[in-house]
């Protein structure tokens, strides 16, 4: 019993992780998948949501032996409004030089603005605490749900071990909940969008962006449009990741996990396709996840098996290109325009 | 035995197709146009015969031998030559750069090959070491066919050389096209304002929607009403 | 006026960096312009070149080349040696990795292209990591005596001046193989126009094994350059140089090779200058700082042309 707890245990923590990475792969795929954006620097949008939140819901800094401006302890629904404020106005102003030109510019900027924001989280301390993170970062609900799964544990003393934990360990099942619902708002909220006039000017952009220009479309303003929401998206899923991993430093926010993993992810999954991304999500943190089993069986250092995921994670990626490049669940032919 | 023989050639782009079963010759020394209104398929039936568009149906032969399927620089080595309507030069390289790729499938072509191209087109003597993309309409083309003639083709296709070209300048390009001719290389050209073409050609086609709809020789078109009204504005 | 007075040796530090930025830039303008894509592993090839030369440094040795050091240089023959191995090596992988992923996807079209190359980038320092570990490897623990050029009153090291001497040379040297060999006229006319290069007779998949064998070369001698400079190699070296050698390429305009040159010195003496007045922490960022200004004022480079 204590052991299919254990299990239970690690399925909910990958839920969690899985669904925080579906919401990154679905706010990608609004750049990528929908509108053909070449954004390479998700990291950097992931980051500042992360940090926007955890320093506004976070203790002020006395409480955990730091000084930094910021922890304002306020609710985590504010902390979420700032995380898509923050990573919305950073998008908003990396969008206005680049958009109008190629996508190799796009890129290398989403790059520069991803580098340039994990330097910063590790230089300024007076904000960030620089690379010793936020620490102490509140989860929503926490007390409560501990004041009452502690509760019935003191009313119940005659429990069985296994179902102490469990009881103990509620708290993380509240937070897939969470996730899994905001991730179903999302979806159906991009669904929507999709399909709406805006949705099909986005593809028509993707498309052939010189054709959708001459039939009177504001290519600009609607690349704009889609990296701020995009961008926005991926501010929420930095919230959920600080408030769930309940610190956060500048490592957090690597190109491998901030960025790679989730192209590998939409690749996977099938760009254009909101299902997709999010089955992408899963599957791909699944092999993710179960490669670290491998690590003891392999004749290698735990540092060269480290190296051997990333390349097997790589290879995925180049697999997927070649050989299934509209993924598991391509985009739906009604939504394609045709070309001509 | 015709030099170039094209027979009921299917061809387009991607999904689209656009020739629907052409038929052509031309002849060792001879000047052939093709004339037709605008999306006839005159450009899309060049670049078919030069393998850059696949051929769905018929057949090319060259000298009689089959040359669909093979790589441009084969057909180039086998004495076929192409200057396409547009982008037809390298404008960031000079004009003697542009001439000497003509001869890039010969490493040993004597480089007096150059001479003869500036024989052909005093113009571009003096002006050799200048980048393509700084100079006029005319003079480029005159650099695009002078690229084409490097390797002595045994057939010269021209996709509307005289587009774009103010008359007098038009008119110095089919004087050079006659003189090519007279040198034994046979030249087919694609027109849409043709009069000046067809007048200078042994012979002529008219290709619509993707089909050869007639053929005569050059003259012979010239005075057919029917077709002087359809497709050369008015006889 | 401290601050100011440090500014003529930045500016000597500057010349070294950004000549080594500049072959990196070459390679990519040169893929660019061939192959129709940006190609975001170039970083990690010239990493891979840096760890390649460490690597066979035991097999020139084997080859009888002598360790002495060259004059005043900290490194000996072998070391050359060990180099022009790695450049045939690196060579051989970028070829390799052509084969088996980049020509077949000549026809999938720019961006999936350039998604791919993250792919690789990813699975070279990857690869890097598995052979060569996190921690960093060592070109030389010497500490080399910096020496004063007389009448400046600024310092260089013989190093130095060998890293930016082998850029000169090689920066020539590819501009006479561009002028005035077959393959190299090939190149810049399959760059200028690859329909039209087609229609001559131009083999392109032949102009496209000699890009990568220029573009890997000179990408693999930078990332040695750097570990001469540097004294050190890590595995994330390619990723931190893809942003300066980016920001130098499209300074010099994309596909410019010449450009890329310029584009490179400029970043290079930017980032060292940059440190005079900000915190040395900020360096990479002074290159994306460039790129951004750049993108907003003249778009196509210092020396682009408009498309």
């Amino acid at each position: 019993m204590e052991q299919l707890v254990g299990v239970l245990n690690y399925i909910v923590f990958f839920g969690i992780s899985a669904g925080i990475y579906a919401v990154l792969a679905l706010g990608l795929n609004l750049h990528w998948g929908m509108t053909g954006l070449f954004n390479i620097g998700v990291a950097g949008f992931y980051a500042v949501g992360a940090y926007a939140s955890a320093l506004v819901c976070g203790l002020p800094p006395s409480a955990w032996d730091a000084r930094i401006v910021g922890g304002f302890d306020l609710p985590f629904v504010v902390g979420l409004l700032a995380a898509v404020v923050a990573s919305g106005v950073l998008a908003l102003l990396l969008g206005i030089p680049t958009l109008r030109l190629r996508a190799d510019y796009l890129g290398i900027a989403t790059i520069g603005i991803a580098e340039t924001v994990r330097l910063m989280l590790k230089n300024e301390a007076w904000l960030t605490n620089g690379v010793w993170g936020l620490q102490q970062i509140p989860s929503p609900l926490y007390e409560a749900i501990h004041r009452l799964t502690s509760g019935y544990l003191r009313a119940h003393p005659d429990l069985r071990p296994w179902q102490q934990a469990l009881v103990s360990r509620a708290y993380n099942g509240f937070y897939l909940l969470l996730v899994i619902v905001i991730v179903v708002i999302l979806y159906r909220v991009l669904r929507r969008l999709s399909r709406s006039p805006w949705g099909r000017a986005l593809r028509a952009i993707r498309e052939d962006e010189v054709a959708a220009a001459m039939t009177g479309k504001n290519v600009f303003a609607f690349k704009l449009q889609a990296l701020v929401v995009g961008a926005m998206v991926m501010g929420i899923a930095g919230a959920l990741y600080a408030h769930s991993a309940r610190f956060i430093s500048p490592a957090s926010f690597e190109p491998l996990y901030g960025t790679f993993l989730v192209w590998v992810m939409l690749m996977v999954g099938g760009s254009g396709n909101h299902k997709g991304a999010i089955l992408g999500a899963v599957v791909v943190w699944g092999i993710w996840a179960a490669t670290d089993f491998l690590t003891g069986y392999l004749p290698f250092t735990a540092t060269q098996v480290a190296a051997l995921r990333v390349l097997a994670i790589a290879l995925l990626l180049e697999t997927a290109i070649l050989w299934r490049p509209k993924g598991i669940l391509p985009e739906s032919r009604g939504k394609r325009p045709s070309h001509s | 035995m015709s030099l170039l023989s094209v027979r009921d050639v299917h061809s387009g782009y991607g999904d689209m197709q656009i020739l629907h079963g052409v038929d052509l010759d031309v002849n060792a020394e001879e000047v052939v146009t093709i004339i037709g209104p605008n999306g006839a398929g005159k450009s899309t039936l060049m670049k078919t015969i030069f393998g850059l568009l696949r051929l769905t149906r018929g057949q090319i032969e060259f000298e009689g031998r089959e040359i669909s399927g093979l790589s441009a620089d084969r057909i180039v080595r086998l004495g076929l030559a192409y200057v396409p309507q547009v982008d037809n030069v390298f404008p960031s390289l000079t004009v003697r750069e542009n001439l000497e790729l003509g001869a890039f499938v010969d490493r040993h072509a004597p480089r007096r090959r150059v001479d003869r191209v500036y024989e052909l087109f005093p113009a571009l003597r003096p002006r050799q070491t200048k980048r393509v993309g700084t100079m006029s309409g005319g003079e480029r083309q005159m650099v695009a066919m002078g690229r084409a003639l490097m390797l002595d083709p045994k057939l010269l296709m021209l996709d509307e050389p005289s587009a774009a070209l103010a008359p007098n300048l038009a008119a110095t390009i089919f004087d050079r096209i006659s003189a090519v001719n007279q040198g034994g290389t046979a030249v087919l050209i694609v027109e849409q304002n043709a009069k000046e073409s067809l007048r200078r050609s042994h012979r002529g086609y008219v290709l619509a929607a993707g089909r050869k709809c007639f053929e005569d020789e050059g003259p012979a078109i010239l005075a057919n009403e029917d077709i002087g009204r359809l497709y050369l504005g008015g006889a | 006026m401290e601050t100011l007075a440090r500014i003529p040796q930045l500016l000597v530090y500057g010349v070294v960096s950004g000549s080594i930025l500049s072959l990196g830039g070459i390679g990519v303008s040169l893929t660019y312009s061939v192959l129709g894509f940006s190609n975001f592993a170039h970083g990690d090839i010239m990493a891979l070149g840096a760890y390649l030369a460490l690597a066979l440094l035991p097999a020139a040795s084997a080859l009888g080349i002598s360790g002495r050091p060259l004059g005043a240089l900290s490194f000996g023959a072998d070391f050359v040696g060990a180099l022009l191995l790695a450049v045939v090596a690196t060579c051989a992988v970028v070829l390799t990795l052509d084969r088996i992923l980049f020509r077949r996807l000549r026809n999938a079209g720019r961006i999936t292209l350039m998604i791919a190359s993250v792919g690789v980038a990813l699975g070279l320092r990857s690869l890097i990591q598995f052979c060569w570990g996190p921690q960093p490897q060592y070109y030389s623990a010497k500490i080399q005596r910096a020496q004063v050029i007389p009448g400046l009153g600024v310092k260089i090291k013989p190093d130095q001046i060998f890293i930016v001497a082998t850029a000169i040379g090689l920066t020539l040297l590819l501009h006479l193989f561009l002028r005035h060999t077959r393959i190299g006229k090939a190149m810049r006319a399959t760059a200028d126009n690859a329909a039209l290069a087609r229609v001559t007779g131009i083999n392109a998949e032949r102009v496209i094994v000699w890009t990568w064998i220029l573009g890997a070369s000179l990408a693999a001698v930078a990332g040695i350059l750097i570990g001469i400079e540097n004294k050190f190699i890590m595995p994330e070296l390619g990723w931190q140089l893809l942003l300066p050698i980016f920001a130098a390429v499209i300074l010099g305009g994309l596909g410019n090779a010449y450009g890329a040159m310029v584009g490179g010195v400029v970043i290079g003496v930017c980032e060292e200058v940059s440190t005079a007045f900000l915190s040395t922490a900020y360096k990479p960022a002074v290159a994306f700082v460039i790129l951004i200004l750049m993108l907003l004022v003249r778009p196509t480079g210092i020396l682009g042309r408009r498309g």
